[in-house]
C-alpha cells in the first residue's frame, strides 16, 4: 500500500508534501508532552503489526491498520502515520523518501476519515457498536487510502490508468479483512482497556478508568 | 532482531566521518534531484554516483543487499505491469497482450531511480548512530516533536517486535493456523488488541520513570557536532553533482530524446 519512489510526477509529489505539512501542523496543535510517548507506542505497534499476513487463498496480504490508528489516536493519528512512514522509508527503503508526502496523505487521510466514522457511534445505541463502528472505521481507513492511491496514479499519466484500476479492485479483499480485524480489536479494547480508544465519553463507562484523559 | 539501520555505524569511512548535519542536508538534496530525473542515461549516472557514495561508506555488502531485497519486491512487478499497460502502439503481442517498448522504458527509469535513492538513503542513515542522525535532524530545524516521536518509535519497534514473536509462538503452540475465514480475523483483532494493551502499559511505566528523572519534553545529548572544511567541501561536491544531474536532464543533452532509449 505504498507508492514507490520514482513513479509519480513532481507536481503530485509537491502537492503531497504541502498537504502533509498543512495537515500535520493542524493535527499537532496543542500537543501535550505526555502524548508523545503514547503516540509513539501506537506508531510502533502499527508498524510491527503490518508484518502480520492474512492468507487469501494461495496468496496473502499484510495488515495496514490505518483505520485502527484513527480509532485509537483520533486527530493525532496523522502525525503518527507520518512518523511511521518516515521510519519505514529510512529503515527498510519501503516506499521512499520523496513519496512520504503522498503516502502520508493517503494513509493518514484514511486514518482521519476512520476517526470521523468511529465517532458516529455516539449517535447510535446498538448492542455491539464498538464492533460495528470499528469495522466501519477499519474499512474506511483502507478504502480511502485505496481511492487516493488510484487517483494519484491516474493523475500522474495515462500510462498508469490500467494500474489504477487494478489497485481499486485489489483493495476489495483488503477492505474486508481490515474491517474484520479492526472491528474485533475495537471491541476487545472497549472491554479490556477502554481509555485507550479515541473519543470515549466518560458516561458509558462508570466503572474504573476515571483519571485518564482521552 | 538484527534489523537496526545503524548497526554498522561504527565502521570508519569518509561518509561516517562526515558531520551528520551536512551529510543529511547534502545527500537529501541529491535524493530529491534524483527523484526528479526524466531520462534513463542521467538516471544511470545517478545510480553510479549513488554506488560510489555507498562504496565510500564501506557498509558491508550483505547489509546493503538485505535492505535492497525489500525494495526489489516492490519494484520488479513494474517490469511486468508497465509494458503491457502502457497506452499507445504496441510493438508486438505476448500471449495476446500488447507489449509497448515505451512501458518498458518507463519501468527501467523507475527502477534505476528508486535503486539510486535507496542506496543514498542507506549511506545517510547507515553511517551514523540513529540518535545522532535524529539530533542532526533537529539541528536542521525539523520539528522537535516529530524528532522525538521518531526516536521513541524507533526504540519501541524492536521491543514490540520481540513481544509479537513471543505471542505468535504461543499462539501457534496452542494450535492456531491462519486461514481465510472470519475466525482468523477475529483472532488477529484480539491479538493486536493484546499487543496494544501490553505495549501501552509497558511504556506507561517507562514514561513515569522518565518523568521522575526530569524529562521535560526534550532529549539532551552529549553529542557535539563539529564541522570543518572537509565537511563543507563534501557537501558542496554532492550538491554540485545533484545540480549537474538536474541540468543535464532538463536543460540539455538528452531532452530531445526524452521519449527515446539511448
Amino acid at each position: 500500500m505504498h507508492i514507490s519512489e520514482g513513479v509519480l510526477s513532481a507536481p503530485v509529489l509537491i502537492t503531497g508534501f504541502v498537504g502533509t505539512a498543512v495537515l500535520a501542523a493542524v493535527t499537532m496543535r496543542k500537543m501535550d508532552l505526555e502524548e508523545i510517548p503514547k503516540i509513539s507506542v501506537i506508531t510502533s505497534v502499527f508498524f510491527v503489526s503490518s508484518l502480520i499476513h492474512v492468507p487469501i487463498g494461495v496468496t496473502s496480504v499484510h495488515l495496514i491498520l490505518n483505520g485502527l490508528v484513527g480509532v485509537i489516536l483520533g486527530w493525532r493519528a496523522f502525525p503518527a502515520v507520518l512518523v511511521g512512514l518516515v521510519l519505514q522509508a529510512i529503515l527498510f527503503g519501503h516506499g521512499g523518501v520523496t513519496v512520504i508526502g503522498v503516502n502520508c496523505l493517503m494513509m493518514g487521510g484514511g486514518a482521519l476519515m476512520a476517526y470521523v466514522v468511529w465517532q458516529q457511534r455516539h449517535h447510535f445505541s446498538l448492542k455491539r457498536k464498538e464492533m460495528i463502528f470499528g469495522a466501519l472505521a477499519g474499512a474506511t481507513g483502507v478504502g480511502f487510502s485505496g481511492i487516493v492511491l488510484a487517483l494519484a496514479l491516474a493523475t500522474t499519466g495515462e500510462a498508469f490508468h490500467a494500474v489504477a484500476g487494478a489497485v481499486l479492485i485489489a483493495h476489495i479483499p483488503i477492505i474486508i479483512i481490515e474491517a474484520g480485524v479492526v472491528g474485533a480489536c475495537a471491541e476487545f479494547l472497549s472491554r479490556v482497556k477502554p481509555e485507550i480508544l479515541a473519543g470515549q465519553r466518560p458516561t458509558p463507562n462508570p466503572a474504573g478508568s476515571a483519571d485518564v484523559a482521552t | 532482531m538484527a534489523l537496526d539501520i545503524d548497526r554498522y555505524s561504527s565502521i570508519d569511512s569518509p561518509i561516517s566521518r562526515w558531520d551528520p548535519r551536512f551529510k543529511i542536508f547534502a545527500l537529501g538534496i541529491l535524493i530529491i534531484s534524483i527523484a526528479l530525473l526524466k531520462t534513463i542515461p542521467v538516471a544511470i549516472t545517478a545510480l553510479a554516483i549513488a554506488a560510489v557514495i555507498i562504496g565510500m561508506s564501506a557498509l558491508p555488502l550483505h547489509f546493503i543487499s538485505h535492505g535492497l531485497s525489500f525494495i526489489l519486491v516492490f519494484l520488479v512487478p513494474f517490469f511486468f505491469i508497465m509494458p503491457f499497460s502502457y497506452p499507445g502502439e504496441a510493438a508486438f503481442r505476448v500471449l495476446g497482450l500488447p507489449f509497448a517498448w515505451e512501458g518498458l522504458r518507463y519501468a527501467t527509469l523507475i527502477f534505476t531511480k528508486a535503486l539510486a535513492i535507496v542506496l543514498v538513503s542507506f549511506s545517510i542513515f547507515g553511517s551514523s548512530r540513529f540518535d545522532v542522525s535524529m539530533i542532526a535532524l533537529q539541528k536542521l530545524k525539523c520539528p522537535k516533536i516529530i524528532v522525538q516521536m521518531l526516536l521513541f518509535t524507533y526504540r519501541y519497534t524492536y521491543v514490540f517486535l520481540e513481544e509479537m514473536h513471543r505471542m505468535h509462538t504461543s499462539m501457534h503452540s496452542r494450535g492456531f493456523v491462519a486461514g481465510t475465514n472470519a475466525q482468523t480475523l477475529r483472532i488477529y483483532g484480539n491479538f493486536i488488541g493484546t499487543l496494544l494493551v501490553r505495549s501501552f502499559e509497558r511504556t506507561d511505566r517507562v514514561y513515569k520513570a522518565m518523568l521522575s528523572k526530569g524529562y521535560q519534553g526534550e532529549l539532551h545529548s552529549m553529542v557535539k557536532f563539529k564541522s570543518s572544511s572537509p565537511d563543507i567541501l563534501k557537501g558542496l561536491i554532492v550538491i554540485g553533482l545533484a545540480l549537474a544531474l538536474l541540468l543535464s536532464d532538463y536543460g540539455g543533452i538528452f531532452t530531445a530524446a526524452e521519449q527515446g532509449w539511448y
